[in-house]
């Protein structure tokens, strides 16, 4: 089984900060903007922030934990989740394409991250992030070989939908 | 080939139809009775209608179709061009449908669904009555022949083969009295939900009047029937006039069914590219011996999937007879459905308690610190949750057979879900916090169907861990089977 890289947690954590700090702003102004309530704006946006980055944090190194995935023979192993823990079989011959994608960030930290799309209605796309650069473009290749690999040689019954 | 002339004005019309209630609603508004004004907006109203006019016109001019022997080329666009062409063996469904306004002018608009992207195909608005019947026996033909070439060389359809595929042969049609049943018997749940969200609003409003005990009380209990009767003539009166003379072929290889009373739909659903088969019975219709069978092609996009159940096969049919013509589309053995652990049958009476509980408990603080409700009355209700969590786990199931996985879910209504083995896209085992607590495990068996969106996918609810392993293991190597068997 592989893992991640430990760097996606930095990735991780900052969408966590952004997200509690969006968060905090929007109540610091509701309730400076609502006479009613008795509470300091400042004090009651600062508490939410802090809880729900508290609440992130855990999550991110939780979320770290579960994460595991594993390039089979014929299919891709995907195991996630901290709150609902989903465990996903994508057999190569449903594969429809690979991507490699890589934002700023993760092109800061040398990272990327891989998405399988398949034609399914639910877990249309699969995705792997952090990972080391190389490694990414390894497991697209890949994963872009046993798809072409795993064709059957005659018949419809290879052809998705 | 050109649309047909007559949807020039009927687009216009259909277009300009918004914008009239935009102008008239906003210029008055605007002008408000001022001469220059209103004529100034009057004005405007012209040219905009002018403008709609050429628009129309300029796409009526510049959009052509041609159906060749491999695909469908479609060009169009007023100010930048597309040429689209759709290979017809990836068609999925070709749709015709005539509102009442097209029946009259011998006019019908035609979709053709794929299975990439969102949203439909090619849509022809609009297309004359004859062109578009056309247009459906032509594409199915093709694509049959190119089927044919693709799988056993070239055979040459036969004079006989050929007579029998032209009118089809009727697999089911919906009498009136059927159709009077099936109204009655499937209640819209969507429309109650609408009342819900009324209810608010009405409640103060009653309740200012109407003093809540005897017979203000009778009154209230009185007026909620009657709604709720209502509802129920209306949903009903809905399912009639979308379904009437409802009728499904079996055209060569495609499934064919036409509805409406107003608005006629005629659609076909290729039997190769079916996704997966559905028998749905709802709590009226399972009292009674009556099932739905509903198909699934990968053809409708998310949001464009149409409303209603249109891929409904069959809308109301004696139980056996839903599940013959089932077997008739998707040759599935006879399954024995498994049901969850009994432990998981506990763990729906907490489940169901703990709701009870909650609701309990807020209507204890709202009688508390807002206002005198009688919060009690609610609590004999707990008692509920025995039965509702022995429905909730004799409901669920599944079972793998040699070719085909079945899984059953429903509370009110009941879903039973035949997924073949080589329409398996990706399996997924799901485990909440809550489930891990008890060893229980979910299996989503997840195709490419559209309307899992809408309906949920074939999976089976709170199986054991190792089950649940050996299930997916199982599932995975019959996929495999499935997909390379033919070599």
């Amino acid at each position: 089984m592989e893992r991640l890289d430990s760097r996606v947690r930095l990735i991780w954590l900052l969408r966590s900060l952004v997200g509690s700090l969006v968060a905090g702003a929007v109540v610091t102004f509701a309730v400076g903007a609502v006479d009613r309530v008795a509470v300091s704006p400042v004090v009651a946006g600062g508490g939410v922030f802090l809880v729900l980055l508290a609440i992130g944090v855990l999550h991110v190194f939780l979320r770290y934990r579960a994460w595991r995935f594993e390039v089979r023979d014929d299919t891709l192993y995907i195991e996630r989740g901290v709150l609902v823990n989903v465990r996903t079989v994508v057999p190569y011959v449903r594969v429809q394409h690979v991507d490699a994608r890589r934002g700023p960030i993760e092109r800061l930290l040398g990272l990327g991250s891989v998405v399988v799309f398949t034609a399914g209605s639910r877990g249309a796309d699969v995705s792997i992030p952090g990972l080391v650069a190389q490694r990414a473009d390894d497991v697209q290749e890949t994963l872009r070989g046993l798809a072409i690999e795993s064709e059957p040689e005659s018949g419809d019954a290879g052809d998705a939908v | 080939m050109k649309l047909h002339p007559l949807s020039v004005p009927v687009r216009i019309v259909s277009r300009g139809v918004g914008l009239a209630w935009a102008f008239i609603i906003g210029g008055i508004a605007f002008a408000g009775g001022d001469p220059v004004l209103t004529s100034g907006v009057v004005v405007v109203a012209v040219l905009v209608f002018l403008a709609v006019t050429a628009y129309e016109v300029a796409y009526y001019r510049r959009f052509d179709y041609e159906l060749t022997d491999e695909s469908l080329d479609i060009y169009s666009g007023v100010f930048s061009r597309r040429e689209r062409e759709i290979p017809l063996r990836r068609v999925q469904n070709v749709d015709v449908t005539r509102s009442f306004v097209a029946r009259l002018l011998g006019i019908a608009e035609v979709d053709v669904e794929t299975a990439g992207g969102g949203g439909t195909e090619a849509n022809l608005r609009f297309v004359g009555r004859a062109d578009a019947d056309h247009l459906q026996e032509a594409i199915r033909e093709r694509r049959a022949t190119l089927d044919r070439h693709e799988s056993a060389g070239d055979v040459e359809e036969t004079e006989g083969e050929r007579e029998a595929v032209v009118g089809g042969e009727t697999l089911f049609e919906l009498s009136d009295r059927d159709l009077l049943l099936y109204g009655a018997l499937s209640f819209d749940p969507r429309l109650a939900s609408g009342i819900l969200a009324f209810a608010p609003l009405a409640a103060p409003f009653v309740g200012d009047r109407v003093q809540l005990s005897g017979p203000g009380l009778a009154f209230v209990v009185a007026l909620a029937v009657i709604g709720i009767l209502a509802l129920w003539v209306a949903s009903a009166a809905a399912r009639i006039i979308q379904f009437y003379g409802f009728r499904l072929r079996r055209v060569g290889d495609d499934l064919r069914y036409e509805r409406g009373l107003l608005q006629r739909r005629d659609g076909t659903i290729p039997l190769s590219k079916l996704q997966t088969v559905a028998v749905e019975e709802n709590l009226l219709m399972r009292r009674y011996g009556f099932a739905s069978l509903a198909v699934e092609t990968a053809g409708y996009g998310p949001g464009s999937a149409p409303s209603g159940g249109s891929e409904a096969a069959v809308p109301l049919a004696p139980r056996e007879a839903v599940f013959s013509l089932a077997r008739t589309l998707e040759d599935f053995h006879d399954f024995d459905l498994d049901r969850p652990p009994e432990r998981a049958r506990k763990r729906y009476v907490r489940r169901y308690l703990l709701v009870g509980l909650t609701v309990l408990a807020a209507g204890f603080a709202v009688d508390r610190f807002l206002t005198g409700v009688p919060w009690y009355v609610v609590a004999p209700l707990l008692v509920l949750a025995w039965p509702a969590a022995r429905r909730a786990h004799g409901n669920r199931g599944f079972d793998l057979g040699p070719d085909h996985a079945v899984a059953q879910v429903g509370f009110w209504k009941r879903r039973t879900r035949v997924v073949p083995y080589h329409r398996i896209q990706t399996l997924i085992r799901r485990q909440t916090v809550f489930q891990r607590r008890w060893n229980l495990t979910s299996v989503v068996f997840d195709t490419a169907g559209s309307r899992s969106i809408s309906a949920g996918d074939a999976v089976a609810i709170d199986r054991d861990d190792d089950v649940a392993d050996e299930l997916v293991d199982t599932a995975q190597d019959s996929v495999f089977d499935a997909i390379y068997r033919s070599e």
